[in-house]
């Protein structure tokens, strides 16, 4: 299969995926992770799994994968802790030191086990520092309670003392009680603190019920958030001071505390100890703080002398994994010393892989080199298409359908052209045109900066499609100077106009409308057409009509590359009873219309062409009359209906009786064949074994060739009819921005003031960016799409194969953990 | 500049421009190929348009009205 054929004209890039070849490479052990790596540098095989039945536990190099991932999550830890501090890796390391993978892994350990115990140390002094800015703060409130409730219990028992008559007033202090009740020598006690603020309510509200209502609460806010010395949160918190009597309610009040996450303080009542307290509370904390900086400045040196090789290290560790993942789908040889390897690789590459190996076992020092040999493979090949930049992004859009079957004709080599063609109908305009590829432009120019950043999601999908928007953008700008529109604007760049009025007055250029005075205008619409009554009727027809005819041309290509598909495979079943049958049904009607549109535009006629086609169906032997396009027409139509007649039954029937009739050939043939003897054929025997004994269910394949029959036969109208989206969007296109230049643009200008005219440009701008380039850009590329996807490429597309996905680390290194 | 005319001028350019990109960007055969496929893609594409416009307006059935305040 693999062979080209035809040889007139050399293979075409990217029509055919490239061939494939099933390869077994046997590596001696010692050579295997070199070797493995090397072909990681090739990135031209794609391995396949070995070992499927085995878990991952069970798997040869299940350890060092182990060993792999714990260094992974060592660097994660790395990465998280340079986040939090702020240091970010370099974008290119500047030096490329060698390192080894088990000096590394110490290195690693070693740098991990340094962080966490810095880690530890800065959280147990910051947790020490918290809570001293704690005590600093109830130090001050609390002192600044005592201090008032002195100075009024003072000021209150002199009052006391003139009146001697004191009514209990709720503000009563406590001091005056205490002092009051002397006397009776009852200490009271009392404890400070600071409780979160949203809990303070309930807290007072607890101790109060849990004591009886014999205690004293004082509170007061914190200004500040201050941080949580356990949580190391920021939260709001109240300064609390509680007076009570008695050990029991002291016990009781603690209990409480530790419930609501109150941290208490020691305060003492003297004024001389509170000002040394303070004082000493101060110290320690501005002691604190140069410790606390002095931590954190060393451990922002030991980030950055890690993110310095962050990069590296992280590219090695990737490796390591990978390499190890793939060592785990080869299979060990039952001397165990060396491994199996199977996979797939392009032929083209055959010679730089055998470099690699031999370079992998010399480096290696190893005694045997690795053993490269062709297998002959059963199942279908993956397909790889080599793309540059400039075609991926088309061929993206092809195998965002499905991924083209084993070399069969890929559309993706039309696509690049029809696509942005189809696109720029819809979105004629070649000012427009000229945006689009003024803005595409900037990314091509800046491809080489842009694609080493990470961009937004939205950003990145437009920088991907650079090249689709580039030719998106050209083909506007021709569709835009066929249209004649330039923001809707006509321009007569290519001659006069082919019209002009009957007479000099020109009074009746209003009512009958001008003449053709001049051969018809050279390229595109003439521009006279451009706001006359008659416009939208005459674009009208010109774009159905056009619609229709790029249609066929399309789908006509489409059945064509089909008939590649199937002489490439060699299935002369599909070219006799689905190629021909369908070309001659497709073109009996639908390639017979657009004669009839041709025709009718070169000759003037009058006919009405729907009734020309409906009444080819209805009664195809009634005379055409006034209708008659050209002489003989009857006839031609009959010949044509027959036809399309005769090449739905052609599609039908045969089809699945000679597949039938060739699978009992075949059968028969096998068994009573005699046995060669030589080797190639036996190979060649085997590997056609696997394809015939697939039963053959008659019934199915019927059944199949009628789903494709009908949908083909009603494809042929529907699809026909979806080409109108062409006309519809381009229609639309361009009254929109003529309503846009009209009603925004000419209406600001015509107040002759410049605000409203600076104001309506504005708003002019903003509409023909968001709505016209955006919008109208996303809606033709939708349209486009699809026209592609369905009414292309079901004419020939099979998209059920599978993409080559090749070991390779410049993959590993693009996808993001 | 009749329809032939046109015509000739987009043959001549379309081969004029396989020929560049023969010239400019010779690359192996199979290459050259894709490129050939793809400019003879692109001038039919440009030509069928330019041609149906071009064919429409050549025999009008409809006249442009110019519209009234004009």
């Amino acid at each position: 299969m693999g062979e080209a054929r035809g040889g007139c004209c050399p293979p075409m890039d990217l029509f055919r995926s490239e061939s494939m070849q099933l390869v077994q490479l046997i590596i001696p052990v010692e050579a295997s992770h070199l070797t493995v790596s090397y072909i990681g540098d090739l990135g031209l095989i794609q391995f396949k799994d070995l070992n499927a039945e085995k878990s991952p536990f069970q798997r040869t190099y299940a350890a060092q994968i182990k060993k792999s991932g714990e260094m992974a999550r060592k660097l994660r830890f790395f990465r998280e802790q340079m986040d939090k501090a702020g240091v970010s890796p370099p974008k290119k390391s500047v030096t490329r030191t060698d390192i080894d993978k088990d000096d590394l892994e110490v290195k690693l350990g070693e740098l991990e086990a340094e962080l966490v115990e810095m880690n530890v140390n800065n959280e147990k002094l910051q947790r020490t520092y918290n809570e001293l800015v704690e005590y600093k703060i109830v130090l001050e409130k609390a002192s600044g309670f005592f201090c008032s409730a002195l100075s009024s219990a003072t000021a209150q028992q002199r009052e006391m003392e003139s009146q001697h008559s004191g009514e209990e007033s709720l503000n009563t202090p406590l001091m005056k009680d205490q002092e009051a009740d002397s006397s009776k020598q009852v200490k009271l006690g009392f404890l400070t603190g600071l409780v979160p603020k949203e809990k303070s309510l309930a807290f007072e509200r607890i101790i109060f019920r849990a004591t009886r209502g014999n205690v004293f609460i004082r509170q007061a806010a914190v200004d500040e958030p201050v941080i949580d010395p356990v949580s190391g949160e920021k939260t709001e918190k109240n300064v609390f001071v509680v007076f009570y009597s008695g050990e029991r309610a002291k016990t009781k009040i603690l209990k409480i505390c530790e419930a609501f996450g109150a941290n208490r303080y020691p305060f003492s009542e003297d004024l001389g100890k509170q000002a040394q307290m303070m004082t000493e509370v101060s110290g320690r904390l501005s002691e604190m703080k140069t410790t606390i900086d002095a931590g954190l400045f060393q451990r922002n040196n030991l980030l950055q002398t890690i993110s310095d090789q962050f990069e590296q290290w992280n590219s090695l560790v990737r490796k390591e994994k990978s390499i190890y993942h793939i060592l785990n789908m080869l299979s060990l040889d039952v001397t165990k010393k060396c491994l199996v390897a199977e996979g797939w690789s392009p032929v083209f590459a055959t010679k730089q892989i055998q470099d690699a190996l031999q370079r992998a076992s010399f480096d290696s020092n190893s005694q045997v080199g690795t053993i490269f040999q062709v297998l002959h493979a059963r199942e279908s090949p993956p397909t790889y298409f080599c793309t540059n930049k400039f075609t991926s992004a088309f061929q993206e859009i092809v195998d965002a359908y499905g991924v083209a079957r084993y070399q069969e004709a890929n559309p993706g080599v039309y696509t690049i052209i029809t696509f942005p063609f189809l696109f720029a109908v819809m979105f004629g305009d070649w000012g427009h045109g000229l945006c689009l590829l003024l803005a595409t432009l900037f990314f091509i120019i800046r491809e080489k900066k842009l694609s080493g950043q990470k961009l937004g999601d939205i950003t990145e999908m437009t920088f991907g499609g650079r090249y689709v928007i580039m030719m998106m953008a050209l083909f506007s700008i021709y569709t835009g100077l066929i249209y004649n529109e330039f923001f809707s604007v006509p321009f007569e760049l290519f001659g006069l106009s082919a019209y002009a009025c009957r007479d000099l007055s020109c009074r009746d250029a209003t009512t009958d409308g001008l003449i053709k005075v001049r051969p018809t205008y050279p390229f595109g619409v003439d521009p006279v057409w451009h706001g006359t009554r008659s416009e939208l009727p005459f674009l009208n027809s010109l774009k159905m009509k056009m619609s229709i005819l790029l249609g066929v041309a399309q789908m006509n290509l489409g059945i064509i590359l089909s008939y590649f598909n199937a002489a490439y495979f060699g299935n002369s079943l599909n070219i006799w009873f689905q190629f021909i049958p369908q070309m001659i049904f497709l073109n009996a009607l639908f390639g017979y219309l657009s004669l009839l549109i041709i025709v009718k535009w070169c000759t003037g006629s009058q006919a009405d062409l729907y009734h020309v086609m409906i009444y080819m169906f209805l009664s195809p032997t009634d005379e055409l009359g006034e209708n008659q396009l050209f002489p003989g027409q009857k006839t031609v139509q009959l010949v044509l209906l027959l036809l399309a007649l005769v090449s739905v039954p052609w599609m039908l029937l045969p089809k699945p009786f000679l597949l039938k009739k060739q699978h009992e050939n075949r059968h028969q043939g096998q068994s009573y064949r005699p046995i060669e003897s030589t080797d190639e054929s036996l190979q060649l025997e085997v590997n056609r074994d696997s394809h015939d004994h697939e039963e053959f269910e008659f019934s199915e394949v019927f059944v199949h060739q009628m789903i494709h029959t009908i949908e083909f036969v009603l494809g042929a109208v529907s699809n026909t009819a979806s080409y109108l989206r062409l006309w519809a969007l381009s229609l639309a296109h361009s009254e929109l921005s003529s309503v846009f230049y009209e009603k925004v643009l000419l209406l600001a200008w015509g107040f002759n003031n410049v605000i409203i005219l600076i104001v309506g440009f504005i708003i002019f701008v903003f509409a023909t960016v968001g709505v016209l380039l955006v919008m109208e850009t996303l809606s033709a590329f939708l349209h486009a799409l699809r026209l592609h996807w369905v009414e292309f490429q079901n004419k020939f597309y099979e998209g059920d194969g599978y993409k080559f996905i090749p070991f390779s680390f410049a993959l590993i290194d693009d996808e993001d953990e | 500049m009749g329809f032939l005319v046109t015509t000739l001028i987009f043959v001549v350019t379309g081969i004029i421009a396989s020929l560049c990109a023969r010239i400019c960007c010779n690359m192996g055969p199979s290459t050259n190929l894709l490129h050939l496929t793809l400019i003879i893609t692109a001038t039919v594409c440009c030509w069928m348009m330019w041609a149906i416009v071009y064919l429409a307006q050549m025999k009008p059935l409809i006249v442009p009205i110019l519209s009234e305040g004009e």
